[in-house]
């Protein structure tokens, strides 16, 4: 059944301008930078010393100089020598994700998180008798004047009219998308704006000679199933903002967490490769117990100095947050992966995640869960209150391996997910 | 109030509700030798969270080299660190 029409739900999507460099940008202030990122050309950019670093969050000010996110940092940088770039700091996002997060859940507990700057708030029941126009702008306000940044609300009775709501004009704006609305404010964008289509989509409707979102809603159904099969159907339905996934707080925030890097020198053995693999570990077992999951399969990916890229993944027996559970299984990984040609890129992902709520205990168990916990618990806690590198690894001492490597995302894609949660079938 | 952010040595009180009182810190400017600032009086406190980064902000008055001073600090929370923010 749809809501399409019905107008029966009030859904808002919060979505933060300029997420990264907003946050920089408000951090930097509060610790008395006379500078605010956001009114010169910034950008959030990958590893300073790396030449690989790309652009990961633009200023508007950079925007302008036709800067584009993903783009690399040195192109970014002909583009506009006077540039700033700041490094990442992943830690900052995440506590100014959950921040947002707890200010929006005074508002409704229908809340779900959906990427660590986008959330989506079903405020049927909590308005109150105040219109949601009211609440989006006192929610804007607040996470002006308390939190230091801006952001985009949509307002409409779904997720994706919300969420393409939201990406209306920017920033610090508040856009209503309702049905009614559709033809007027949906309909002459670009087909590529629609929610789900990504690039190869608006290049095949292109070709197809849909070009906006209205063309793509008045195509026939059947031309788009012969073309798209049921995904055309859905593109339709989406063209024509029809969407009745409910708002799910319980969605697991998380898909998968990775972590990968690319190596300053050719890996060619394996004791540097299983340190290197070990580092990658350790950060990313310790984000995913900071998230409260568990990982159900691990999977290891490697590329070689030629560039060809190969990986391999496993569904662990018992799902775990052990590190040297972890480690055990990716190097097992690892070993079978590898045919002994050096290597430049190495990367870990944990996926089907789940709540650590619970423990399923298996015979297989080596007998040391609980042991093993406390010892993660105590090292990530050593480690958060006196830097990452206060406690390491023997292993890594002179072996000029970063006892932990990468830092990417503590628990949620930087990205939106492909798929609004609550499934289309 | 020029903004200084200069992170300082602090002597601090906590009430058993958990309420931070200020009470005298070391100030050491370039080049010259480090003195004590005694807190007189606390003029506000409040909280902030910008970027989701808890801070108390106290606007305070002392007395230095013979002249009533205004001015605000800040503790991090989260560090556990005192800056002088603005004088």
């Amino acid at each position: 059944m749809s809501s399409y029409g019905s107008g029966e739900r009030t859904i808002l999507h919060v979505d933060v301008n300029s997420a990264f460099l907003s946050w920089e940008a408000a951090y930097r202030l509060q610790h008395g930078a006379s500078l605010d990122l956001r009114e010169i050309p910034s950008v959030v950019g990958g590893d300073r010393e790396s030449r690989r670093g790309i652009v990961l969050a633009k200023s508007i000010p950079a925007k302008k100089f036709g800067i584009k996110t993903g783009e690399v940092l040195w192109q970014a940088r002909s583009k506009c020598p006077n540039l700033v770039v700041v490094p990442p700091d992943y830690s900052l996002y995440l506590q100014c994700s959950n921040a947002l997060m707890e200010l929006l859940s005074q508002y409704t507990p229908l809340l779900e998180r959906y990427s660590v700057d986008e959330c989506f708030l079903d405020i049927t029941h909590s308005l109150r008798g105040r219109s949601p126009l009211t609440i989006a702008r006192e929610i804007s306000q607040r996470i002006k004047n308390e939190l230091g940044f801006t952001v985009n609300i949509g307002i409409s009775n779904n997720k994706l009219l919300a969420k393409m709501a939201s990406e209306l004009e920017k920033p610090d704006k508040i856009h209503t998308m309702f049905p009614s609305e559709i033809p007027e404010k949906m309909w002459p964008l670009q087909v590529n704006e629609l929610f789900m289509v990504g690039r190869r989509t608006a290049a095949k409707l292109n070709m197809l000679n849909i070009f906006t979102i209205g063309q793509l809603a008045n195509a026939s159904p059947k031309f788009l199933t012969a073309h798209f099969k049921s995904y055309g159907k859905l593109l339709n339905q989406f063209a024509w903002g029809i969407d009745d996934s409910p708002v799910n707080p319980y969605a697991s925030e998380a898909k998968g967490i990775g972590n990968s890097t690319t190596t300053p020198f050719d890996v060619d053995n394996e004791r540097e490769a299983l340190l290197y693999l070990l580092s990658l570990v350790e950060t990313a077992s310790s984000r995913l117990r900071r998230a409260n999951l568990m990982a159900g399969v691990v999977s290891v990916s490697i590329r070689k100095t030629d560039l060809s890229f190969s990986s391999h993944q496993r569904r662990l027996p018992v799902p775990t947050d052990n590190t040297e559970s972890l480690f055990k299984a990716a190097s097992a990984l690892f070993k079978e992966l590898w045919d002994g040609s050096p290597l430049r890129h190495l990367g870990v992902a944990f996926s089907s995640l789940c709540s650590d709520g619970f423990y399923q205990i298996s015979l297989f168990d080596e007998g040391r869960i609980l042991k093993n916990k406390n010892l993660d618990a105590s090292i990530d806690a050593i480690r958060t209150h006196f830097g990452s590198t206060a406690l390491i690894r023997g292993s890594f001492v002179n072996s000029g391996i970063p006892p932990l490597t990468g830092g990417v995302m503590d628990g949620f894609p930087v990205m939106a997910k492909p798929a609004l949660k609550g499934g289309y079938r | 109030m020029k903004i200084l952010m200069k992170s300082v040595d602090m002597i601090f009180s906590s009430s058993k509700d958990g309420i931070i009182t200020p009470l005298r810190f070391r100030l050491s400017e370039d080049g010259e030798e480090s003195r004590i600032v005694k807190i007189d009086r606390i003029i506000d406190r409040k909280e902030e969270k910008l970027a989701g980064n808890p801070m108390l902000v106290f606007t305070l008055q002392s007395t230095i080299d013979g002249v009533e001073r205004i001015f605000e600090m800040k503790y991090e929370v989260n560090s556990f660190k005192w800056y002088l923010y603005k004088m």
